[in-house]
C-alpha cells in the first residue's frame, strides 16, 4: 500500500526574475517500509520535494496524498497538527531544542500530542536505548557529540508514531564513524520495525544501504531503481 | 503548559549577560520611576496635609459679601447658631472663628500691606496648629498688652523681631481707620511662605474690640473625616442658607485639581518609562527571534502550533517583565521604607524655596498600594505589546526556509 503519492508535482519559485522550476511533473510513489533515498546534484530540487512531501511547502500544481489524504489543499493550522501525527523528521544540523535534555527533546513531541505523562517518559527511554543514548539521557545538546545529537534527533523523529520519517541528508555534518553508527540504526529500525525512511542525500553511504534509490535532475525523476539488501 | 513554562524560563537564561542586561535596565529604570514618583506623592501629600490641616481646613464658612469686597463689616450673621451646631455635631473635630480684615503695618521706617486675621488663640491652634508654627518668641498669650504673631519673611522685611512694636492701621464697623500699636509676640514659619509674608495673627478680642464690634467673618472646620466634607457641607447650606459654605475643593480648586490628577500624573510617568524600556525589550526579543529562527523553523516543522509559538515567546518575554519589574518594585519597596521614615532633606539643594510654593523641604517618599497594583497591571501590558511584534515575525516564518538559515 502507498503511504506517499505525488501527482504532477510542479514547483516553481519567483524570487528572481526568470522563475525557476525546482520540480517538474513528480510523479511518484512510496510503499510502507521502503528505505528510500533520494539523491541528485545540488539545485536538482531533492530538498525542494522533501518540503513538499513533508508539508513544510506546498507546491505550484500538482498533488500529493499521504495515506490518501491530499495534503495540498490542507490550512496550514491543520497542515501543522498533520505533521505533528503523521511525519517524523531529521535535519542536517540535529535541530534539538538545546535548553532541553536528551529525553525531554523526545518527549516534547510526545508532549504535544498530549501523551500521557508515563507512557511519554517510558517510549523517550526506550527509544533512546534503541539509538544506544540511555546513559546520555539527561543531557543537554551541547554536551553530545554530533553523531549523538543525532541519533537524538532519530529518536525525536520516532516518538510520535510517524508513518513515515523524512531525514533531509542527516550524514552530512558527521564523521565516517557516526554516520554508520546512524545507518545502522536507521537500517535496522527500518528492518525491524518496518518504518518508511525518505532521505535526501548526496552521501553514498546512505545510497548503499538504501534499497530504492531515486535520481532527480533539474527537478524530474531522472532514475528510479530499487535494490535487493 | 508546565513544559511551555519551563522551556520558556530556561530560554530566558541561554544568554544570561543578554537577559541580566536588559532585566537590570528594567530593574533600575523602573526603581527609578517608582521613587521618583513616591517622591512627588509625598510632596504633594504633604502639601495637601498642609493646605488642609494648616490653613483652609475643610470647609470655610463667610457672609457672601465678604468674599467679594473683604470688608470687616460683612460679618457672619448666624455665626452663633453655626458654632452652636458645630458644637454639637459629632462630625465637626474642630473649627475657628475669626475675624479678618486687610489693614497696614509700619515700623518706623517701613510699611506693608497685609491681611489680619483676629483668633481665639487655642482655637486656632486646634484647628491650624499654629502654635507649632512659631520659630522665634511665643504663641499669642492670652494676657499682656496687643500681642501681634508675623511671618517668618514679614519679619525679614519688616527687620522685626519678638518684641518689637509695629502699628496696624485698619478700617473699623463704620468704616473709619484706625490705628493701635502691637509688640511682636512671636516669629512664624509655615510650610506657606507667601502667606508668612502677607499675613499675620492677632487675638480677635484686641481686633473686635478696636473695630468696635463682637464680628466673626470666617469660620474654618475641620471634620474627622475629609470624606464626609461634601455631605457636611450640603447640611450646613441647608441650614443656613444666607451663608456662602464652601469645601477645600472650592476655596483652593488648585488644590483639588492637584489631589485629583496625583495619581494620573505619576501613571504618566510611568507610562513613559515602560514605553522606553518596552522598546529595549522588544529589541531584545527580535533579536531572540533572529537568532533562533532555525530552531523556531523546526519546532513549526515537527507540528508546534501558532498559538504554542506565541506563548512561548509571550512566556519569554514576560519572565523578563515580570523578573525586572520585580527587582525594581522590590528595590523600591526597600528605598521608599528607608527615606520615608526620616525624609529626605532638600533644604541644601535649594528646597527651602518649595516652601513658596506650599511644599515642605523635607520630603517623604510615600506611595499608596493601588499604586504598586497599577504598575503590575502596567508591567504586564508592557509585557504583551513587547512580546507580539516578535512572536508575530516567529509565527510569519516559513518552517521550510527558517530550518536551513545559517
Amino acid at each position: 500500500m502507498n503511504i506517499i503519492s505525488t501527482y504532477d508535482l510542479v514547483k516553481i519559485y519567483n524570487h528572481s526574475v526568470v522563475p525557476v522550476k525546482a520540480l517538474n511533473q513528480v510523479n511518484l510513489e512510496i510503499e510502507q517500509g521502503e528505505f528510500t533515498a533520494i539523491v541528485g546534484p545540488s539545485g536538482s530540487g531533492k530538498t525542494t520535494l522533501l518540503n513538499m512531501l513533508g508539508g513544510l511547502d506546498k507546491p505550484t500544481t500538482g498533488s500529493i496524498l499521504i495515506d490518501g489524504t491530499d495534503i495540498t489543499a490542507m490550512k496550514e493550522s491543520r497542515l501543522i497538527d498533520f505533521r505533528l501525527r503523521n511525519i517524523g523528521f531529521v535535519f542536517q544540523s540535529y535541530n534539538l531544542i538545546p535548553v532541553m535534555t536528551a529525553v525531554e527533546n523526545i518527549s516534547f513531541i510526545m508532549l504535544l500530542q498530549k501523551f500521557p505523562k508515563q507512557q511519554m517518559e517510558k517510549r523517550a527511554m526506550e527509544l533512546l536505548a534503541q539509538v544506544g543514548l540511555t546513559d546520555k539521557a539527561n543531557d543537554r545538546p551541547n554536551k553530545l557529540s554530533g553523531g549523538q545529537q543525532q541519533r537524538v534527533a532519530v529518536a525525536r523523529a520516532l516518538a510520535s508514531n510517524p508513518r513515515f520519517v523524512l531525514a533531509d541528508e542527516p550524514t552530512a555534518n558527521l564523521d565516517t564513524q557516526s554516520a554508520f553508527n546512524l545507518l545502522d540504526i536507521m537500517q535496522k529500525l527500518n528492518r525491524d520495525e518496518n518504518i518508511t525512511l525518505l532521505f535526501s542525500t548526496h552521501d553514498q553511504r546512505v545510497i548503499d544501504r538504501a534499497r530504492r534509490v531515486i535520481t532527480l535532475v533539474d527537478g524530474s525523476i531522472a532514475a528510479d531503481e530499487k535494490f535487493d539488501r | 503548559m508546565k513544559t511551555l513554562l519551563i522551556v520558556s524560563w530556561r530560554n530566558v537564561w541561554r544568554n544570561k549577560s543578554r537577559s541580566i542586561t536588559i532585566l537590570l535596565a528594567i530593574a533600575f529604570g523602573l526603581w527609578g520611576g517608582i521613587f521618583s514618583s513616591s517622591l512627588s506623592a509625598g510632596m504633594m501629600k504633604q502639601r495637601f496635609y498642609n493646605s488642609i490641616e494648616k490653613q483652609i481646613s475643610h470647609i470655610q464658612i463667610h457672609d457672601p459679601r465678604f468674599t467679594r469686597d473683604d470688608d470687616i463689616r460683612f460679618s457672619i450673621a448666624d455665626a452663633p447658631a453655626i458654632i452652636k451646631t458645630l458644637r454639637s455635631d459629632s462630625v465637626v473635630k474642630t473649627f475657628s472663628a475669626r475675624t479678618c480684615c486687610n489693614g497696614m503695618i509700619a515700623t518706623a521706617t517701613l510699611t506693608k500691606g497685609i491681611r489680619i486675621y483676629g483668633i481665639n488663640p487655642a482655637q486656632e491652634n486646634l484647628t491650624t496648629q499654629l502654635a507649632h508654627a512659631v520659630i522665634d518668641g511665643h504663641y499669642l498669650s492670652v494676657t499682656g498688652r496687643n500681642p501681634v504673631l508675623v511671618g517668618k519673611q514679614l519679619a525679614d522685611k519688616m527687620k522685626l523681631n519678638p518684641g518689637s512694636r509695629v502699628i496696624l492701621t485698619f478700617t473699623d464697623c463704620h468704616g473709619e481707620i484706625i490705628s493701635a500699636s502691637f509688640r511682636v509676640e512671636g516669629i512664624l514659619r509655615t510650610s506657606n511662605s507667601m502667606l508668612d509674608e502677607t499675613q499675620l495673627y492677632i487675638r480677635q478680642t484686641d481686633l473686635q474690640q478696636l473695630a468696635g464690634f463682637r464680628a466673626v467673618n470666617e469660620i474654618a472646620i475641620l471634620l474627622n473625616n475629609i470624606n464626609q466634607v461634601n455631605a457636611f457641607a450640603d447640611q450646613l447650606r441647608s441650614k443656613f442658607e444666607d451663608e456662602e459654605i464652601r469645601t477645600w475643593g472650592q476655596i483652593s480648586p488648585d488644590l483639588l485639581y492637584m489631589n485629583e490628577m496625583a495619581g494620573v500624573t505619576l501613571m504618566v510617568l510611568m507610562v513613559i518609562i515602560m514605553l522606553a524600556l518596552a522598546f529595549g525589550l522588544l529589541n531584545t526579543m527580535l533579536m531572540t527571534v533572529f537568532e533562533r529562527t532555525r530552531e523556531l523553523g523546526m519546532l513549526m516543522a515537527i507540528g508546534m502550533n501558532k498559538s504554542k509559538l506565541f506563548t512561548m515567546i509571550l512566556l519569554e518575554t514576560t519572565y523578563i517583565t515580570v523578573s525586572g519589574s520585580l527587582a525594581g518594585m522590590l528595590l523600591s519597596g526597600v528605598t521608599i521604607l528607608l527615606t520615608s521614615r526620616h525624609g529626605i532633606d532638600f533644604s541644601s539643594v535649594g528646597g527651602d524655596s518649595l516652601s513658596e510654593y506650599g511644599y515642605d523641604a523635607i520630603v517623604y517618599p510615600t506611595l499608596y498600594p493601588e499604586f504598586f497594583v497599577n504598575i503590575i497591571i502596567l508591567v504586564l501590558i508592557t509585557s504583551f505589546v513587547s512580546a507580539v511584534y516578535p512572536a508575530l515575525k516567529a509565527l510569519r516564518l516559513k518552517p521550510s526556509e527558517a530550518i536551513r538559515k545559517d
